[in-house]
């Protein structure tokens, strides 16, 4: 009888989940639907009205073929985790629309000035306002408040590449190109989507003064494998002076260790014989590169200084330079170390050449002096070498 | 041998009912509104134990019950719910005590499994931990040898107590027997701040003074050395040494040193021939506490040492400082997962159970010294 008298409460118990369960359904699909409505035509009108006091003036559609709403929609980007930092401070920049007596986040003052400002001309205006003027809106002039605002998502690659191709989103983020991601062709890559590369993720080799000024300003990647995997022990078998070579890697199973393994060393799992050091922060690798005689390491970027020198690299012939204007460089996406990190933006009828006003005013932003520096190189991402930077401008449309 | 069991069994027995009867005489003593609210508590607090384990939302449920329990126990039978509450304080730690130690042993385990050995057809679990050398999470051959990070904590250990044991009790013995009151009086306290210095600071001035002044010094490749380790973390030691024998040649009594002096004797020779060898034990004591403190430091280990873990060689070279156990814990738990994350906690036993002897051993000797010289009065 307990026995029976349980059964029952639990068939009763589990028939009453089921009922919530689908209620719950029920809900969540009126939500689902009612969103997707809201989607298509809601918000146009909805941003029309509450815009509209404010940006009467600002009509778009003048300069931009889209021209469903009569106010600029918020621009909307999500994807890679690797992609967001970088992608994540522009946006929080351009929302603040700082004012160019600033200093700090735009402009120049007597206290500082922001990197790229002499170059950009030093404009009169709000950080937004003076990006978004180069593509035809109209400046506001208030502080926090752009011609259009922007966000940013935080999710993955795979994700960030599917909600701009469902059209959820105005940019996908990528850390992979989105061929991968999506599992295309080349061919209907380049005819659906538009790849704009705003920095890259890399790891370029450094060596100690003492290596650099002794000579040692470039290695080929077969020599970075020998040293690392204790077949060179010696910086005068590569052309330096008499001195042991002091290996510093990255703490192992990190993702800088394993991607200097596969890329550098030819497998994931590859041998690394040679490493007499193992730190976990950039901070630290360059601290110990600072101060030992005769030492190597990788690491981010940022950290790189007269007394951590980056050195070039030689691939399979190539020389890559340390030098942004060289032919060949280690900001350049073919250095093996190197990876592009993407945004993606699509073709629709409204626009044909896949990058709208709105979109190209963000972007444009990231491809300047002040963008490379304050966005991509702060957040220990590689800047673009200075033709890369010009390919990628010519991807925008023109500017008024 | 069929006796012992035996009488065992009737020792146990008597034990039982001895225990039996105190029971029945607590119950019958206690008014059963008192008793009714200490059993709810204990109940409901069993219950959200329960619930704890088990990860239930409901968790909340008893333990309110339990604090309302209490509550009204506390307002009407303060004596006997304050006794119930210091008991499951007690309870409680103990059980947080076991609860982490199961966590851990539990989480070695795979490693510990994986490590596993065949010696002569017997599989004994984690053997291959403590017979080779190669510790490589990532390239093939996978393995987790802990031998060189056991290696490196000797050898830090080592020149640790070298550096604080014989400072230490020489520090002790000036400050308990020769200095002047005044100074003693000002020099203890201070002696004891000093171990409230956060490890993280000695380390800095290791990893950016030491280390590279001694690898340009010795002609070492690249900074990092046990030596320089060892000599910070028994600078680290050194003020736990110094308050705890301090404390012990104090307390030699009076009687000891009077009667070697009456007997004509110099100070130095009351000292090193009465005073030191009373406090042989609370001495060695002191030392102990010192090395355990040594084999636990991390901080600084994890900032000076190099992070790659392989035996020096010889084995002896101590100008070479590769990984402790602890600073392989510190240094790799952000980037570890699976079999070596498990090889960490594996790491952190052998420092528990290290520890645990140590700490045994020093308490042994300091219940012996209280004998000792207990007897003597």
């Amino acid at each position: 009888m307990a026995q029976d008298s349980k059964k029952l409460a639990g068939s009763v118990s589990r028939r009453q989940f089921l009922v919530a369960s689908s209620a719950a359904g029920v809900a969540g699909l009126a939500g689902c639907s009612g969103q997707s409505s809201s989607e298509t035509d809601a918000p146009a009108t909805e941003e029309a009205e509450t815009d509209a006091p404010e940006t009467t003036t600002s009509t778009p559609e003048e300069t931009s073929e889209s021209s469903e709403s009569s106010a600029p929609q918020m621009l909307t980007a999500e994807g890679s985790s690797t992609v967001y930092p970088i992608a994540n401070k522009g946006s929080s920049y351009w929302n603040s629309n700082a004012p160019p007596s600033d200093g700090e986040y735009w402009g120049s003052n007597d206290e500082s000035t922001v990197p790229g400002w002499d170059e950009l001309g030093a404009p009169d205006m709000r950080l937004a306002d003076y990006f978004a003027s180069l593509y035809g809106f109209e400046p506001t002039e208030t502080q926090a408040n752009p011609a259009f605002a922007t966000s940013i998502g935080l999710s993955h690659s795979g994700t960030g590449c599917k909600s701009v191709r469902d059209g959820l989103v105005d940019i996908g983020n990528s850390s992979g190109p989105i061929t991968a991601e999506l599992g295309i062709s080349e061919s209907e890559a380049e005819e659906n989507y538009v790849d704009h590369v705003l920095g890259r993720d890399g790891q370029p080799v450094v060596v100690s003064k003492d290596v650099y000024d002794a000579g040692v300003t470039e290695l080929t990647g077969e020599e970075v494998r020998q040293i690392y995997q204790d077949e060179i022990t010696n910086w005068s078998e590569v052309g330096g002076h008499d001195q042991e070579i002091y290996v510093v890697g990255r703490a192992e199973g990190s993702g800088t260790d394993t991607s200097f393994r596969l890329n550098m060393l030819g497998s994931a799992d590859a041998s690394m014989e040679g490493v007499d050091t193992r730190k976990g922060q950039n901070q630290q690798v360059a601290t110990v590169v600072q101060q030992n005689d005769g030492a190597i390491a990788y690491m981010a970027l940022a950290f790189t200084g007269p007394e951590v020198q980056p050195i070039g690299i030689e691939f399979e012939g190539t020389l890559y330079a340390p030098d942004k204007s060289a032919e060949h460089t280690i900001f350049d996406s073919d250095y093996p170390l190197n990876r592009d990190l993407h945004q993606y933006t699509t073709v629709t009828e409204d626009t044909p050449s896949g990058t709208d006003m709105r979109e190209a005013a963000f972007m444009n932003m990231f491809l300047t002096t002040f963008g490379q520096k304050l966005f991509v190189e702060d957040n220990n991402y590689i800047p673009l070498p200075d033709k890369d930077l010009q390919a990628e401008k010519d991807k925008l449309p023109s500017q008024a | 041998m069929n006796v012992l069991p035996n009488s065992d069994g009737a020792g146990l027995r008597a034990a039982a009912r001895r225990g039996l009867r105190r029971g029945r005489d607590f119950v019958d003593e206690t008014p059963p509104d008192a008793l009714v609210t200490v059993t709810v508590a204990a109940v409901s607090l069993l219950a959200a134990f329960a619930g704890f384990l088990a990860v239930s939302s409901l968790t909340a449920v008893p333990f309110a019950v339990f604090l309302v329990a209490t509550g009204y126990g506390w307002l009407r039978h303060q004596e006997l719910t304050a006794r119930v509450l210091t008991l499951t304080t007690t309870v409680s730690t103990i059980l947080v005590l076991g609860l982490i130690l199961v966590f851990i042993f539990a989480e070695a385990w795979p490693t510990v499994q994986y490590a596993t050995v065949n010696v002569f057809g017997v599989p004994i679990p984690g053997l291959r931990l403590f017979i080779e050398t190669r510790w490589s999470p990532v390239t093939p051959p996978i393995r987790y040898s802990l031998v060189p990070m056991i290696h490196g904590t000797v050898l830090v250990t080592i020149i640790a107590t070298a550096v604080a044991a014989p400072l230490g009790v020489a520090a002790a013995l000036f400050l308990s027997e020769i200095a002047p009151r005044t100074v003693r009086e000002v020099v203890k306290p201070g002696v004891e701040i000093l171990a409230g210095i956060p490890s993280i600071v000695y380390g800095f001035i290791g990893f950016t003074i030491l280390s590279p002044w001694a690898a340009d010094q010795f002609d070492i490749v690249g900074q990092g050395t046990y030596l320089f380790v060892g000599i910070v973390v028994g600078l680290m030691a050194l003020p736990t040494v110094v308050s705890v024998a301090e404390d012990a040649l104090n307390s030699v009594p009076e009687s000891m040193k009077s009667g070697s002096l009456a007997l004509g004797t110099t100070d130095w020779q009351t000292m090193t021939s009465i005073t030191l060898p009373a406090a042989f034990s609370g001495v060695s004591a002191a030392v102990l506490l010192g090395v355990g403190r040594a084999i636990g430091e991390t901080m600084a280990a994890t900032v000076m040492l190099r992070g790659s873990p392989e035996l020096t060689k010889p084995l002896y070279n101590v100008f070479y400082g590769n990984d402790t156990l602890t600073s392989l814990i510190a240094a790799n738990y952000g980037d570890a997962d699976g079999l070596q994350l498990s090889a960490l906690f594996v790491a952190g036993v052998i420092l528990f159970v290290t520890v645990l002897f140590l700490s045994i051993g020093s308490q042994y000797i300091e219940a012996r010294m209280r004998r000792k010289l207990g007897g003597a009065d």
